[in-house]
C-alpha cells in the first residue's frame, strides 16, 4: 500500500461534511441516552436486554458503553460503517474524480487498498467511538465503579473494561460483510447512495431472513445469525462464548468472497464517469 | 519506433457490452513536440480512443503505446503524461490549491517538483484557488483542469476539448499555451470538434467519424485535397455552364451574387484564365480552402 495515496485519502476523508456527520450521531445518541437515564432512571424490574442495559448503566457508568454498543450496534452503527465503505470508490465517480486519480501511475489494485484501508480505519473509529463516548459520559453521570446489585454476583471494573473491549472488536469483526458488501457495490455503480444502501439493505435481509424460525438450520449460515453473541459476555457473565467463535469465523468467507469480486470487477472495468 | 514518436494507437477498438464499437482499428502516431487533433463529431469515438491511451478504457483490441512504453491501467509512463479527459472535476469539498496538492502528491509526487506556481499562473484563477471548487464555474474548473495536466512538466499531453466552458479569450489563451509547451518540446495530443481551434493550434490532424479514421495529414495537405473557391462574374447563367464541363470542376452551385466552385486537381488561376478567355468579366475571387469543408466532406451524415 502506498503511504502517500493513503496520506492524501485520509486528507479528503477527514475533510468531509459527511464523516462528521456520520461520527457525530454516534456520540450525540449516548449523550441523549445519558441524559434519559439521568432525568428519568428505569426500573430494576426489566424483561428484556435492551430494559437491563439501561438499569445497570445507572448502577454503574461502566455499563453506559456497553448500553450504547449495545443499541447502536445493531443499527447505526452499521448505517455509518456502510456510508464509509459504500462512499469510497461510488463518490469519486460521481465527482467525476476517479479518472484524474486513474490516470496517475497508481495502479487500481493499489487505489482499491488505500480505499479499502480508509473505510476500515474509519469503521473503527465510529466502532470504538460508541463505548468510548458511552463510557465517558457514564463516568460523568453515574461514575466508574464496579457492579454491585444485591442478590447477584459483582463484577469488578476490570472485567466490564476488557468484556467491553473484546466486544467492541467482535462487533466490528461481525460488520466486516457489511463492509465488504458496501465496498464491492462501491466499485460497481457512480451513485454512493446506491452501494451504501444496497450495504445496509443486505444487512436487513439477513436479519429478517435469521428471524424466520422456520428457516430452521439455514438460519445459522446468515452473516448475522451470531451478531449479538458478544451479549452473552454480560447478560450471562460469560467469557467470550462459543457462538462468538462461529460468529467470527461466519463471516470470513462472505468478506473474502465479495472483496475478490471487487478487486476482479475494478481491475476489468472501464472508467467512463 | 524511432525516439520521435511518441504516441501510437495501433489499431485500437473498444466494444462495448451490447455490441457498441465505438472506436474500431483505429491507428495513428504523433511526433515528439507536435500537436495533434483529434477530429471528429459527437459519438465519432474520440475521447473512447483518448481514454484507451492513458488507460482508463481496456481495448477490445490493439495496443496504445507513450514514449515507447505500453500503457496499462496505472503505468509508469503516465507519470510523465498530464491527462484531461472530458469535463475537468475535482474534489468539490477541497480547495482549487488542495485538490491540486492531493493529485501531485497522491501518486507519491514530491510538490517541489510540481511546477504548483506555473501551473496556478496558468489556472489564473487568484485568490479563488483557496475557495472549494464546488463554487468554481465550469471555466475555472475547466482551467483549473489544464493546470492539473501540466503538474510536473509533463512530456505528453492528453486533453480531451480542452477549451469547453471557456470564453474566447481564455479559448486564445489556451490556444496559446498549447503553442508554446509544444515549442518546449511537450506533445500534444487533444480531441476537438471546434474545427477553427484545431485549424490554429494543430500540425496534424486525425479524422474520426463513428469510430474510424477517416483521414490523416496536416492541416495543408487536409486542406489542399479539397479546395473550392468563390468567385463573382457579369454572367452568371453562362459562367455555370462554362465551368461545369470545364475539366477538374468537380460542382458548381450558385452562392448568393456568385458560384461557389469546387475544385479537383486544378487551380484558381486555371478556372479565372478560363473565364477570361470566354469573355467574362470577373470581379471578385476568393479562396477557400476552408477545414469546415473538408471535414464536413469526409463524415457521413447522420441519417437516424
Amino acid at each position: 500500500m502506498s503511504l502517500a495515496l493513503f496520506r492524501t485519502e485520509m486528507f479528503k476523508q477527514w475533510r468531509r461534511p459527511r464523516t462528521y456527520v456520520a461520527l457525530g450521531v454516534l456520540v450525540l445518541i449516548p449523550l441523549i441516552f445519558t441524559i434519559a437515564l439521568k432525568s428519568n432512571p428505569p426500573s430494576p424490574r426489566t424483561a428484556d436486554a435492551e430494559d437491563a442495559y439501561a438499569y445497570l448503566a445507572t448502577k454503574t457508568g461502566l455499563y453506559l458503553g456497553v448500553a450504547s454498543l449495545f443499541f447502536l450496534s445493531r443499527f447505526l452503527l452499521v448505517v455509518v460503517v456502510a456510508v464509509f465503505a459504500g462512499d469510497a470508490i461510488a463518490s469519486e465517480a460521481s465527482w467525476g474524480n476517479l479518472r484524474a486519480m486513474l490516470v496517475r501511475p497508481i495502479t487500481r489494485s493499489r487505489l482499491l487498498t488505500v480505499k479499502l484501508a480508509s473505510a476500515v480505519l474509519l469503521a473503527v473509529v465510529a466502532a470504538t467511538l460508541v463505548p468510548l463516548t458511552g463510557l465517558a459520559l457514564g463516568g460523568v453521570a453515574f461514575g466508574w465503579h464496579p457492579l454491585e446489585i444485591p442478590g447477584a454476583p459483582s463484577e469488578s471494573s476490570a472485567h466490564i473494561l476488557a468484556s467491553l473491549a473484546l466486544a467492541t472488536v467482535y462487533v466490528l469483526w461481525s460488520l466486516s460483510p457489511v463492509i465488504a458488501f458496501g465496498f464491492m457495490a462501491s466499485t460497481m455503480t457512480d451513485t454512493p447512495a446506491g452501494a451504501i444502501f444496497s450495504a445496509i439493505g443486505i444487512y436487513i435481509v439477513s436479519q429478517v431472513l435469521d428471524g424466520i424460525s422456520a428457516l430452521g438450520r439455514i438460519r445459522s449460515t446468515f452473516p448475522t445469525h451470531h451478531f449479538d453473541a458478544w451479549t452473552s459476555m454480560f447478560i450471562r457473565g460469560t467469557g467470550p462464548t462459543t457462538d462468538m467463535l462461529r460468529g467470527a469465523l461466519l463471516v470470513i468467507p462472505y468478506t473474502v468472497v465479495m472483496l475478490a469480486v471487487a478487486w476482479w470487477w475494478f481491475n476489468r472495468k472501464d472508467i467512463l464517469s | 519506433m524511432t525516439d520521435d514518436l511518441v504516441i501510437e494507437s495501433l489499431a485500437l477498438t473498444k466494444q462495448f457490452r451490447g455490441g457498441v464499437r465505438a472506436v474500431d482499428t483505429v491507428s495513428f502516431e504523433v511526433q515528439r513536440g507536435s500537436v495533434c487533433g483529434l477530429l471528429g463529431p459527437n459519438g465519432a469515438g474520440k475521447t473512447t480512443t483518448l481514454r484507451m491511451l492513458v488507460g482508463l478504457v481496456r481495448p477490445t483490441s490493439g495496443s496504445a503505446r507513450l514514449l515507447d512504453d505500453h500503457v496499462d491501467p496505472g503505468s509508469r509512463v503516465l507519470a510523465k503524461v498530464g491527462t484531461m479527459i472530458e469535463h475537468a472535476e475535482f474534489v468539490p469539498h477541497l480547495s482549487g490549491l488542495t485538490n491540486l496538492r492531493l493529485y501531485w502528491e497522491s501518486a507519491g509526487g514530491d510538490l517541489g517538483t510540481a511546477n504548483l506556481d506555473r501551473a496556478l499562473g496558468i489556472a489564473g484563477l487568484g485568490d479563488a484557488v483557496h475557495r472549494k471548487v464546488k463554487t468554481y464555474s465550469q471555466g475555472m474548473r475547466q482551467r483549473l483542469g489544464i493546470a492539473r495536466a501540466l503538474l510536473g512538466a509533463p512530456q505528453v499531453l492528453v486533453l480531451d476539448e480542452p477549451t469547453n466552458g471557456l470564453d474566447p479569450a481564455e479559448m486564445r489563451d489556451v490556444r496559446t499555451l498549447l503553442r508554446r509547451v509544444s515549442e518546449e518540446g511537450v506533445t500534444v495530443l487533444l480531441s476537438s470538434h471546434l474545427l477553427g481551434e484545431v485549424e490554429q493550434v494543430c500540425d496534424q490532424l486525425v479524422v474520426m467519424d463513428r469510430g474510424r479514421v477517416v483521414r490523416i495529414g496536416t492541416v495543408a495537405e487536409l486542406t489542399r485535397a479539397a479546395a473550392s473557391m468563390y468567385l463573382e462574374v457579369d454572367d452568371i447563367p453562362r459562367a455555370r455552364v462554362v465551368l461545369a464541363a470545364h475539366v477538374g470542376v468537380r460542382t458548381v452551385a450558385g452562392e448568393g451574387p456568385g458560384l461557389a466552385v469546387e475544385l479537383d486537381g486544378i487551380s484558381r488561376a486555371d478556372v479565372v484564365r478560363t473565364l477570361v478567355e470566354q469573355g467574362f468579366a470577373v470581379d471578385t475571387v476568393t479562396s477557400r480552402h476552408r477545414l469546415e469543408d473538408v471535414f464536413l466532406g469526409l463524415i457521413e451524415p447522420d441519417v437516424s
